[in-house]
Protein backbone atom coordinates (compact mmCIF):
# COMPACT_ATOMS: atom_id res chain seq x y z
CA UNK A 1 0.00 0.00 0.00
CA UNK A 2 1.58 3.48 -1.04
CA UNK A 3 -0.03 5.75 0.95
CA UNK A 4 2.70 7.78 1.50
CA UNK A 5 3.94 8.78 -2.09
CA UNK A 6 3.42 12.56 -2.95
CA UNK A 7 2.12 14.12 0.66
CA UNK A 8 3.16 17.81 1.10
CA UNK A 9 4.53 18.80 4.24
CA UNK A 10 6.35 17.34 6.98
CA UNK A 11 6.06 15.79 10.34
CA UNK A 12 6.15 16.87 13.97
CA UNK A 13 7.30 13.88 16.36
CA UNK A 14 6.80 13.61 20.16
CA UNK A 15 8.64 12.08 22.70
CA UNK A 16 7.02 12.44 25.98
CA UNK A 17 5.06 10.72 28.99
CA UNK A 18 2.02 8.81 28.32
CA UNK A 19 -0.58 11.62 27.68
CA UNK A 20 1.97 14.00 26.19
CA UNK A 21 1.83 10.85 23.28
CA UNK A 22 -1.73 10.28 23.52
CA UNK A 23 -2.90 14.16 23.35
CA UNK A 24 -0.37 15.12 20.63
CA UNK A 25 -1.59 11.78 18.77
CA UNK A 26 -5.37 12.58 19.40
CA UNK A 27 -4.50 15.71 17.92
CA UNK A 28 -3.62 14.57 14.39
CA UNK A 29 0.15 14.08 14.17
CA UNK A 30 0.65 10.86 14.61
CA UNK A 31 2.36 8.18 12.18
CA UNK A 32 3.12 5.22 11.11
CA UNK A 33 5.34 5.14 7.64
CA UNK A 34 6.05 1.83 5.77
CA UNK A 35 8.67 1.10 7.17
CA UNK A 36 6.78 0.87 10.26
CA UNK A 37 8.78 3.36 11.96
CA UNK A 38 6.68 5.38 14.40
CA UNK A 39 7.16 9.41 14.83
CA UNK A 40 5.99 9.22 18.66
CA UNK A 41 8.26 7.83 21.65
CA UNK A 42 6.28 6.80 25.36
CA UNK A 43 8.75 7.37 27.79
CA UNK A 44 7.65 6.39 30.98
CA UNK A 45 10.23 5.88 34.34
CA UNK A 46 11.08 2.17 33.59
CA UNK A 47 12.50 3.70 29.70
CA UNK A 48 16.14 3.72 29.63
CA UNK A 49 18.35 6.59 28.71
CA UNK A 50 19.99 4.92 25.81
CA UNK A 51 16.95 4.31 24.29
CA UNK A 52 15.81 7.93 24.83
CA UNK A 53 18.76 9.24 23.03
CA UNK A 54 18.87 6.33 20.15
CA UNK A 55 15.17 7.53 19.56
CA UNK A 56 15.89 11.04 19.38
CA UNK A 57 19.26 10.76 17.74
CA UNK A 58 16.61 8.65 14.58
CA UNK A 59 14.12 11.61 14.35
CA UNK A 60 17.40 13.65 13.94
CA UNK A 61 18.08 11.87 11.18
CA UNK A 62 14.97 11.54 9.40
CA UNK A 63 14.23 14.35 6.90
CA UNK A 64 10.46 13.84 6.86
CA UNK A 65 10.72 15.31 10.30
CA UNK A 66 10.43 19.02 11.01
CA UNK A 67 9.52 19.42 14.65
CA UNK A 68 10.65 17.30 17.85
CA UNK A 69 8.75 17.71 20.41
CA UNK A 70 10.56 16.65 24.03
CA UNK A 71 9.03 16.89 27.61
CA UNK A 72 11.63 18.96 29.15
CA UNK A 73 12.56 16.55 32.17
CA UNK A 74 13.02 14.16 29.22
CA UNK A 75 15.49 16.43 27.59
CA UNK A 76 17.45 17.04 30.87
CA UNK A 77 18.35 13.44 30.75
CA UNK A 78 19.76 13.64 27.38
CA UNK A 79 20.89 17.54 27.48
CA UNK A 80 24.08 16.79 26.16
CA UNK A 81 22.51 15.59 22.86
CA UNK A 82 20.10 18.21 22.63
CA UNK A 83 22.82 21.04 23.33
CA UNK A 84 24.96 19.36 20.57
CA UNK A 85 21.99 19.66 17.83
CA UNK A 86 22.36 23.81 16.59
CA UNK A 87 20.96 23.17 13.53
CA UNK A 88 17.43 24.98 12.39
CA UNK A 89 16.23 22.12 11.08
CA UNK A 90 14.49 19.79 12.69
CA UNK A 91 13.66 22.10 15.50
CA UNK A 92 13.67 20.50 19.04
CA UNK A 93 11.13 22.29 21.35
CA UNK A 94 11.43 21.57 25.03
CA UNK A 95 7.86 21.19 26.36
CA UNK A 96 6.12 20.92 29.29
CA UNK A 97 3.93 18.18 31.14
CA UNK A 98 1.41 17.53 33.64
CA UNK A 99 4.18 16.69 36.10
CA UNK A 100 6.77 19.28 34.86
CA UNK A 101 5.86 22.27 34.26
CA UNK A 102 7.61 24.60 32.15
CA UNK A 103 11.29 25.96 33.42
CA UNK A 104 12.83 28.64 31.32
CA UNK A 105 16.27 28.37 32.61
CA UNK A 106 16.54 24.64 31.60
CA UNK A 107 15.48 25.65 27.82
CA UNK A 108 18.11 25.14 25.53
CA UNK A 109 17.78 27.99 23.18
CA UNK A 110 17.24 30.33 26.12
CA UNK A 111 20.28 28.85 27.85
CA UNK A 112 22.33 29.59 24.91
CA UNK A 113 20.68 33.60 24.51
CA UNK A 114 21.38 34.13 28.55
CA UNK A 115 24.97 33.19 27.53
CA UNK A 116 25.08 36.48 24.64
CA UNK A 117 24.64 38.54 27.75
CA UNK A 118 26.73 37.35 30.38
CA UNK A 119 28.84 39.89 31.96
CA UNK A 120 32.25 38.27 32.06
CA UNK A 121 31.77 37.92 28.17
CA UNK A 122 30.82 41.69 27.45
CA UNK A 123 34.04 42.70 28.99
CA UNK A 124 36.40 43.90 26.84
CA UNK B 1 40.60 56.71 12.52
CA UNK B 2 37.17 58.86 11.68
CA UNK B 3 35.74 56.36 9.51
CA UNK B 4 36.67 52.97 12.33
CA UNK B 5 35.48 54.90 15.12
CA UNK B 6 31.82 55.95 12.37
CA UNK B 7 32.35 52.22 12.28
CA UNK B 8 32.59 51.03 15.63
CA UNK B 9 29.55 53.23 16.16
CA UNK B 10 27.57 51.74 13.94
CA UNK B 11 28.28 47.88 14.45
CA UNK B 12 27.35 48.96 18.43
CA UNK B 13 23.73 50.80 17.21
CA UNK B 14 23.26 47.53 15.25
CA UNK B 15 24.22 45.24 18.26
CA UNK B 16 22.03 47.23 20.70
CA UNK B 17 18.73 46.66 18.11
CA UNK B 18 19.68 42.96 17.84
CA UNK B 19 19.76 42.87 21.73
CA UNK B 20 16.80 44.67 22.00
CA UNK B 21 15.11 42.26 19.25
CA UNK B 22 16.47 39.45 21.19
CA UNK B 23 14.62 40.12 24.41
CA UNK B 24 11.22 40.65 22.33
CA UNK B 25 11.58 37.45 21.10
CA UNK B 26 12.67 35.51 24.66
CA UNK B 27 9.40 37.73 25.78
CA UNK B 28 7.17 36.38 23.32
CA UNK B 29 9.19 32.44 23.58
CA UNK B 30 8.43 32.07 27.20
CA UNK B 31 4.85 33.56 26.86
CA UNK B 32 4.14 31.10 23.92
CA UNK B 33 5.67 27.64 26.00
CA UNK B 34 3.15 29.13 28.98
CA UNK B 35 0.54 28.97 26.78
CA UNK B 36 1.45 25.59 25.53
CA UNK B 37 1.55 24.25 29.10
CA UNK B 38 -1.99 25.87 29.95
CA UNK B 39 -3.68 24.20 26.45
CA UNK B 40 -1.37 20.97 27.20
CA UNK B 41 -2.75 20.42 31.01
CA UNK B 42 -6.61 21.39 29.89
CA UNK B 43 -6.12 18.61 27.79
CA UNK B 44 -4.45 16.37 29.92
CA UNK B 45 -7.57 16.92 32.58
CA UNK B 46 -9.72 16.41 29.83
CA UNK B 47 -7.99 12.68 29.43
CA UNK B 48 -8.04 12.28 33.10
CA UNK B 49 -12.16 12.85 33.23
CA UNK B 50 -12.80 10.44 30.45
CA UNK B 51 -10.27 7.96 32.19
CA UNK B 52 -12.70 8.57 34.92
CA UNK B 53 -15.58 8.48 33.48
CA UNK B 54 -14.52 5.25 31.95
CA UNK B 55 -14.00 3.85 34.98
CA UNK B 56 -10.45 2.50 34.68
CA UNK B 57 -7.00 4.25 33.79
CA UNK B 58 -6.37 2.14 30.83
CA UNK B 59 -9.35 3.61 29.01
CA UNK B 60 -7.31 5.97 27.23
CA UNK B 61 -3.62 4.99 27.61
CA UNK B 62 -0.41 4.23 25.78
CA UNK B 63 -2.37 0.76 24.85
CA UNK B 64 -4.68 1.89 22.59
CA UNK B 65 -2.21 3.27 20.62
CA UNK B 66 -0.47 2.00 17.29
CA UNK B 67 2.77 0.39 17.39
CA UNK B 68 5.44 -1.02 15.32
CA UNK B 69 3.24 -3.68 14.28
CA UNK B 70 0.24 -1.67 13.53
CA UNK B 71 -0.58 -1.31 9.96
CA UNK B 72 0.98 1.95 8.28
CA UNK B 73 -1.01 5.09 8.32
CA UNK B 74 -0.41 8.88 7.64
CA UNK B 75 -0.36 12.05 10.06
CA UNK B 76 -3.46 14.35 9.82
CA UNK B 77 -1.37 17.28 11.19
CA UNK B 78 1.61 18.55 8.66
CA UNK B 79 3.88 21.39 8.74
CA UNK B 80 4.01 23.27 5.93
CA UNK B 81 5.97 26.13 4.87
CA UNK B 82 4.41 29.50 5.13
CA UNK B 83 4.26 32.06 2.91
CA UNK B 84 7.26 33.96 4.11
CA UNK B 85 9.67 31.33 3.79
CA UNK B 86 11.49 31.06 6.95
CA UNK B 87 8.06 30.42 9.13
CA UNK B 88 6.03 27.24 9.01
CA UNK B 89 2.29 27.11 9.08
CA UNK B 90 0.07 23.64 10.08
CA UNK B 91 -1.82 22.24 7.31
CA UNK B 92 -4.69 19.74 8.51
CA UNK B 93 -5.31 16.47 5.94
CA UNK B 94 -9.58 15.40 6.42
CA UNK B 95 -9.69 11.86 7.40
CA UNK B 96 -9.91 9.71 4.56
CA UNK B 97 -9.55 5.80 5.67
CA UNK B 98 -9.24 4.76 2.26
CA UNK B 99 -5.80 6.83 1.67
CA UNK B 100 -4.16 5.80 5.70
CA UNK B 101 -5.57 8.69 7.26
CA UNK B 102 -7.43 7.60 10.26
CA UNK B 103 -9.25 9.25 12.79
CA UNK B 104 -7.39 9.05 15.57
CA UNK B 105 -10.47 9.08 18.53
CA UNK B 106 -11.25 5.40 17.07
CA UNK B 107 -8.13 4.38 18.63
CA UNK B 108 -9.99 4.52 22.29
CA UNK B 109 -13.29 4.06 21.78
CA UNK B 110 -16.05 3.87 18.92
CA UNK B 111 -18.45 6.51 20.49
CA UNK B 112 -16.24 8.87 21.77
CA UNK B 113 -17.36 10.56 24.65
CA UNK B 114 -17.63 14.61 25.08
CA UNK B 115 -14.72 15.17 27.44
CA UNK B 116 -12.11 13.09 25.05
CA UNK B 117 -13.57 15.46 22.37
CA UNK B 118 -12.53 18.52 24.07
CA UNK B 119 -9.72 17.21 24.88
CA UNK B 120 -8.43 16.64 20.65
CA UNK B 121 -9.73 20.20 20.56
CA UNK B 122 -7.29 21.21 23.25
CA UNK B 123 -4.52 19.49 22.17
CA UNK B 124 -5.06 20.81 18.10
CA UNK B 125 -4.82 24.19 19.91
CA UNK B 126 -1.39 22.87 21.53
CA UNK B 127 -0.45 22.06 17.82
CA UNK B 128 -1.02 25.23 16.50
CA UNK B 129 0.98 26.71 19.78
CA UNK B 130 4.23 24.44 18.74
CA UNK B 131 4.25 26.14 15.06
CA UNK B 132 3.88 29.45 16.77
CA UNK B 133 6.75 28.36 19.08
CA UNK B 134 9.09 27.30 16.49
CA UNK B 135 8.76 30.13 14.39
CA UNK B 136 9.90 32.06 17.20
CA UNK B 137 12.17 29.76 18.17
CA UNK B 138 14.15 30.09 14.47
CA UNK B 139 13.48 33.56 14.76
CA UNK B 140 15.62 33.72 18.00
CA UNK B 141 18.44 31.05 16.84
CA UNK B 142 18.95 33.45 13.78
CA UNK B 143 19.20 36.98 16.15
CA UNK B 144 21.62 34.77 18.65
CA UNK B 145 23.88 33.56 15.58
CA UNK B 146 23.84 37.36 14.34
CA UNK B 147 24.46 38.57 17.86
CA UNK B 148 28.09 36.42 18.19
CA UNK B 149 29.12 36.87 14.33
CA UNK B 150 28.86 40.82 14.60
CA UNK B 151 30.37 39.99 18.20
CA UNK B 152 33.34 38.28 17.11
CA UNK B 153 34.04 40.48 13.98
CA UNK B 154 34.16 43.45 16.30
CA UNK B 155 36.23 42.03 18.76
CA UNK B 156 38.67 41.00 15.57
CA UNK B 157 38.81 44.88 14.88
Amino acid sequence: MALHSAIKGKLISVIGDEDTCVGFLLGGVGEINKNRHPNFMVVDKNTPVSELEDCFKRFLKRDDIDIILINQNCAELIRHVIDAHTSPVPAVLEIPSKDHPYDASKDSILRRARGMFNPEDLVR
Amino acid sequence: MVADKVDKEAAGQLLDAMYLDMFHLIEEHTQCRVNLERANASGAILLARTRFQAGGCNSVSKAQIPTENSAEFNALCRVIKAKDENEVNIERHAVDKANGYVEPLHWFSVLPPMSLRHAVTKFRDCIELVAESTNLQRQLTDVLSWISQLRQSMLKQ
